[in-house]
């Protein structure tokens, strides 16, 4: 699983960094620093923080692979 | 009939089981002035514009007509819920130190054994029960054990503590056919009492920390400093109704929605990687905070064509919006699997729900290991009795048959 968040989109609601904390991290109030490759045991944390983005800025690839790498 | 008279019709508890014909007139209405001179916007697109304007306030005692709700100068001061930037931001960002990212980003993805465990136990407990009542026997003691123990009260003082949240409740319920005086000097003592006693609990921590909420405010310092012991009592007690009165719907209206479709409810057994899409369809299609009723314009704003002046009360429905068809494709059709959903269902903008993770979590659990417990759920009652509140909808008893 990869992930992409289009920071253009992203206003800091932080939803994701409640929910996947692991993957997605604030730094201040509103820079967002993640993990672009999903370890396995974080995958269903990073589905409930796509679900939950208010702006649906974060973009899911199961299998992004070969163009992202 | 007339648009100046939804809003009383809205309230009406004799329209709580299915408000929505009367948000579609009004969403065909544009904005509706009621009678009172209160205004109600029910359009997704121009409510979500409002919320995001700082023209709009959420303090009540910017209004030019006389609010009772908005209690009196002496007392406990406005929780950040009803305060404006900067005052609203600076007090929000001191709850939030303790809560969530960036100060404490694993508090709420912690909990999530702890509310696992909480609903199995409570599922357990209904092992041989052949009818369950959702509300009083799961979706009220769940949130309820979490918001005691994040806060840091015990659980045993619930019985006081919903008594006066029930009065609060009742106080800013904004039915305009009933006399609200008596009702609002009742919610603001009740919101007094349960003041001090939050005041006291945060108190005994000072110094003793253990590792809750209650116990950050008054021990941990950010860079604004701490909150003082008024703002302690006015931000606990704002946590302890939010986690109290709200999320109790959200799984209620949830479990009664998937009942009314069994398709769903067979797509989630199927598929329980699909929950948190369909919480979100929850929150759009049943949300749990129907109305925004406490907004008031600074200066007169201009909206769908129409001018609402300054100090007016300003009804944002965002149940209303949220089955806009301007916005959502089908909207009244509940999809568990919609994509293309930015619900007003926690609100937007800076005054966005502050519990927001921790409901998705809760009602995500929650309706996830219902639906495994039981093998051929059926309403006994559809629709079920209601509570009061139109603002905080839900039904007050859900009955259902194990089959």
């Amino acid at each position: 699983m990869h992930i992409v968040v289009d920071l253009n989109r992203c206003q800091g609601y932080a939803q994701c960094a409640f929910l996947a904390p692991g993957v997605f991290t604030m730094h201040g109030e509103e820079s967002l620093l993640y993990t672009p490759v999903v370890p396995e045991e974080q995958r269903e944390r990073v589905r409930r923080a796509v679900a939950a983005c208010p702006v649906q800025a974060i973009l899911v690839g199961e299998e992004a692979g070969t163009g992202a790498r | 009939m007339a648009a100046d008279t939804l809003f009383q019709r809205i309230t009406d508890y004799a329209n709580r089981a299915d408000p929505y014909p009367l948000y579609a007139e009004l969403r065909e209405n544009g904005v509706a002035r009621q009678d009172d001179g209160s205004y109600l916007v029910g359009t997704y697109h121009e409510i979500a514009a409002l919320l995001h304007d700082p023209r709009i306030s959420s303090d009540r005692r910017q209004r030019t007509v006389p609010d009772g709700a908005a209690g009196t100068d002496e007392g406990v001061p406005p929780s950040f819920i009803g305060l404006d930037d900067p005052e609203h931001h600076r007090l929000r960002g001191m709850a939030m130190r303790s809560f969530g990212p960036p100060h404490t980003p694993d508090r709420i993805d912690g909990m999530h054994e702890d509310i696992t465990r909480i609903v199995r136990d409570l599922l357990a407990g209904l092992a041989d029960k052949e009818r369950i009542d959702v509300v009083d026997d799961f979706a009220y003691p769940l949130p309820v054990t979490v918001i005691c123990r994040l806060l840091g009260v015990p659980a045993e003082d619930e019985p006081r503590f919903r008594e006066w949240s029930d009065a609060i409740v009742a106080g800013f319920d904004p039915t305009p056919d009933e006399d609200p005086a008596e009702r609002q000097r009742a919610g603001t003592e009740a919101r007094k009492t349960m003041a001090l006693y939050l005041g006291d609990l945060a108190e005994r921590r000072r110094g003793h920390p253990s590792g809750d909420m209650l116990s950050a405010f008054v021990n941990d310092a950010g860079p604004e400093g701490q909150l003082t012991p008024l703002e302690t009592m006015a931000t606990g007690v704002l946590l302890l109704i939010a986690g109290h009165e709200t999320t109790v719907n959200l799984i209620t209206n949830g479990m009664l929605t998937l009942l009314r479709h069994p398709d769903a409810l067979a797509r989630l057994r199927r598929e329980p990687e699909l929950m948190p899409l369909a919480v979100e369809e929850l929150l759009r299609f049943e949300p749990p905070v129907q109305m925004l009723p406490q907004r008031t314009p600074l200066a007169d704003i201009e909206v769908a064509g129409r001018t609402i002046p300054k100090g007016s009360p300003l009804i944002l429905m965002l149940a209303a919006g949220n089955r806009d068809p301007q916005r959502f494709a089908d909207a009244d059709r509940f999809d568990p699997a919609r994509e293309d959903n930015q619900h007003l269902g926690f609100g937007s903008g800076v005054h966005s729900c502050f519990g927001a993770p921790l409901a998705r979590l809760e009602t995500q659990i929650a309706l996830h290991e219902l639906i495994r417990h039981l093998d051929t759920p059926r309403l006994i009652e559809d629709p079920p009795e209601y509570r009061r509140s139109p603002v905080l909808r839900g039904p007050r008893h859900l009955l259902i048959g194990r089959g």
